[in-house]
């Protein structure tokens, strides 16, 4: 292996540790609000299932297919251990 | 006496200190368990659960408890001389901070990795939690009050190091949104980051920015003031953006920083060699409060810290890959804690002066040395810089930036945390016009700080800074005090001895309650109206969480004498 590879590879090596070390703390804050602000999102389309009146449930029909997905660890999430009616999702 | 031998003596005792009593605390009081697995396998979620390796972990943990407090704290304590400062900050390191944090993030892993303030409740009781909120509503109060005034004091000595500071946050954004746009290694947009930052330096010099001109010599708009009401501005719109705009690039520059200072004052004390000048033990001058029991809540981060409590259970616990890697990451990061208070104490005792006669008119009164605390700092850490070649004006601006980067990342996380304390007690006591109203809550947030900040040297109604410090202290022990509560009860309900965890629990209850009542004698004398009920709401707090303790810890051995099992831990509601 000449020099110049090693050297390659060192620096490979460096960048994946202060991306460990620093940047990964960062993006999975930037995840954490992300998903917080997807859970706000969720539970006002979702108003309908926990029984609240929601006045615009017609209009947000079409987006809860793409919010149903991960329901499960939604409401694990916020401390419920099931949702809706047995069976219907765990 | 060499700086480096002291930095040698506590780097082995530290290493003694994780090599037996760690262990001891692993295997006889947390028995870690290497086959349990932990929230983070089985709560997995790829954001806030998840399996990190202990070293990365360890890295993360440190930079979310180091900062500005480790720092000023032994900065103010060298006045009764470096003996009882390093001891408590030695001794507390081993015997208290490393139990507490390492406890807390034990009992938090083996309760799906909840907060301290939920295991109080399930731990102990439902009152608890409320003693909690209100501890923590303190304690914010006076951390977001103290670092104001920090930041104004380096503002005031060093208007040099104001431009620096104003470009960092545009700096800040800019890597933020680099590393969020692209998928890139960051590290050499980081380096480069940094080096912009430190150049900033030189920008700094040629146009320092005073606010001599608009203040006042005395009362309420001096130069100091000033900038704390402007910072407090400044909190009020950054606390009410997205934490990813500002905060958390903010945080990322400053982990950086964290390590570049350690390595500057590492580096420096060895490089040069520098005597300590300070005596081992300063006698106290008539009218400054006695080392005993202030030592004990003037070093209160660096020794042991409330705080750590909630980044081991908040964030840690949910990372931990393994349980046995509870032992490194926690007993190491209170140690990685102690060794910056040690930095501290060196810069301030070392670094700072040349000889014991200027050093003795630095730390002349404790009025003086606690004003002039983190100024004391930033000039020990320059003479640190200096002996790897730095020239002194630049040296002293770039650790006066690395002080008012934490402390202001500190305020900005404090006024936002501060901001969710006053809705939920408003929740609770029915005032929905608060609890529902961000703004108000905000500015709520903001300006009991703002006028616990304003006295400090305020004109007669006004204190000296280390008083309103050591209050900041005694909250931070409170909290620590019922993170160590819950572990006792943990621990004895578990049938294994408590008396590693009661040690440090009796200790620290005492002291704290103790320089409470003697400062509330002191402030209803000198007719201190806003401190002395602050002082005695606090004590209350204290003699509530003393008696919450000990009921708990009674009815905790009751129920490990009958076989109970241990009751099961409540959903987040």
């Amino acid at each position: 292996m000449s020099l110049t590879s090693r050297l390659a590879a060192a620096w490979r090596r460096l960048e994946r540790g202060h991306d460990q070390l620093f940047v990964a703390r960062w993006r999975q804050g930037v995840r954490r609000e992300a998903r917080r602000q997807q859970d706000t999102l969720r539970a006002l389309v979702l108003l309908e299932s926990l029984g609240v009146d929601n006045p615009v449930a017609y209009e947000t029909l079409e987006a809860i297919p793409y919010l149903v997905a991960d329901v499960h660890a939604w409401h694990r999430r916020m401390g419920q251990e099931s949702f809706g009616d047995a069976g219907v999702c765990c | 006496m060499p700086a480096i031998v002291v930095a040698l003596v506590v780097a082995v005792l530290f290493f003694l200190g994780y090599r037996y009593y760690s262990s001891y605390l692993a295997t006889k009081v947390y028995a870690l368990d290497p086959a349990f697995v932990t929230p983070a396998h089985s709560m997995r979620d790829g954001v806030d659960f998840m399996p990190t390796n202990k070293h990365v972990l360890f890295g993360h943990h440190f930079t979310s408890v180091a900062g500005a407090a480790p720092i000023v704290g032994p900065a103010i304590a060298v006045f009764w001389g470096w003996g009882p400062a390093l001891a408590w900050v030695v001794l507390g390191t081993i015997f208290a901070a490393g139990v507490h944090d390492f406890g807390a993030l034990a009992v938090s892993v083996r309760h799906r990795a909840r907060s301290i303030g939920s295991l109080a409740k399930d731990v102990i009781n439902k009152r608890a939690r409320a003693l909690f909120l209100l501890i923590i509503f303190f304690l914010l109060t006076l951390v977001n009050a103290v670092f104001a005034v920090v930041i104004g004091n380096l503002f005031v000595a060093n208007p040099e190091a104001v431009l620096p500071i104003l470009l960092e946050i545009p700096l800040a954004i800019g890597i933020g949104q680099y590393i969020y746009r692209t998928r890139s290694a960051a590290l050499i947009p980081s380096i480069v980051g940094v080096i912009l930052l430190y150049a900033s330096i030189l920008l700094g010099q040629l146009l320092p920015i005073s606010l001599a001109g608009i203040a006042a010599e005395d009362g309420l708009f001096t130069e100091r003031n000033i900038w704390v009401i402007l910072l407090f501005a400044y909190t009020f719109i950054a606390s009410r953006l997205p934490v990813w705009v500002l905060l958390q690039p903010r945080d990322y520059i400053n982990s950086h920083q964290l390590f570049i200072a350690l390595g500057v004052i590492g580096l420096g004390v060895i490089v040069g060699m520098d005597q300590i000048v300070a005596p081992a033990f300063n006698d106290t001058p008539e009218g400054s409060p006695h080392w005993f029991p202030f030592l004990f809540i003037t070093i209160a981060c660096g020794a042991i810290s409330g705080f750590h409590s909630l980044v081991s259970s908040g964030t840690t616990s949910k990372q931990l890959d393994k349980e046995t890697d509870a032992r490194y990451v926690g007993y190491m990061g209170a140690v990685g804690e102690g060794s910056l208070a040690v930095g501290s104490i060196l810069a301030c005792t070392a670094g700072i002066a040349a000889t014991q006669v200027e050093w003795n008119e630095l730390y002349a009164s404790f009025a003086t040395a606690s004003d002039g605390a983190a100024g004391n700092f930033v000039g020990g850490v320059a003479s640190f810089a200096e002996n790897l070649g730095i020239s002194n004006s630049i040296a002293v601006i770039f650790a006066a930036i690395v002080v008012i980067s934490f402390a202001a990342t500190t305020m900005d996380t404090g006024v936002r945390l501060q901001r969710y304390i006053v809705q939920e007690i408003a929740e609770i006591a029915g005032a929905r016009v608060i609890s529902r109203n961000v703004t108000i809550a905000t500015a709520l947030a903001v300006l009991i700080p703002l006028v616990m900040a304003l006295l400090p040297g305020g004109g007669e109604a006004g204190y000296t800074f280390g008083v309103l410090w050591q209050l900041f202290g005694t909250t931070n022990q409170l909290t620590a005090g019922l993170a160590l509560a819950v572990i006792a009860v943990w621990v004895t309900r578990r049938r294994r001895n408590p008396v590693a965890v009661l040690i440090p629990l009796v200790f620290l209850l005492a002291m704290t309650s103790w320089a409470l009542v003697v400062n509330l004698g002191n402030f209803i004398e000198e007719q201190q109206w806003v401190l002395a009920p602050l002082d005695a709401i606090i004590f209350v707090l204290a003699l509530w969480l003393i008696v919450e303790a000990a009921l708990a810890l009674r009815k905790g051995r009751l129920a490990a004498l009958a076989g109970e099992p241990e009751p099961e831990p409540e959903h987040e509601r």
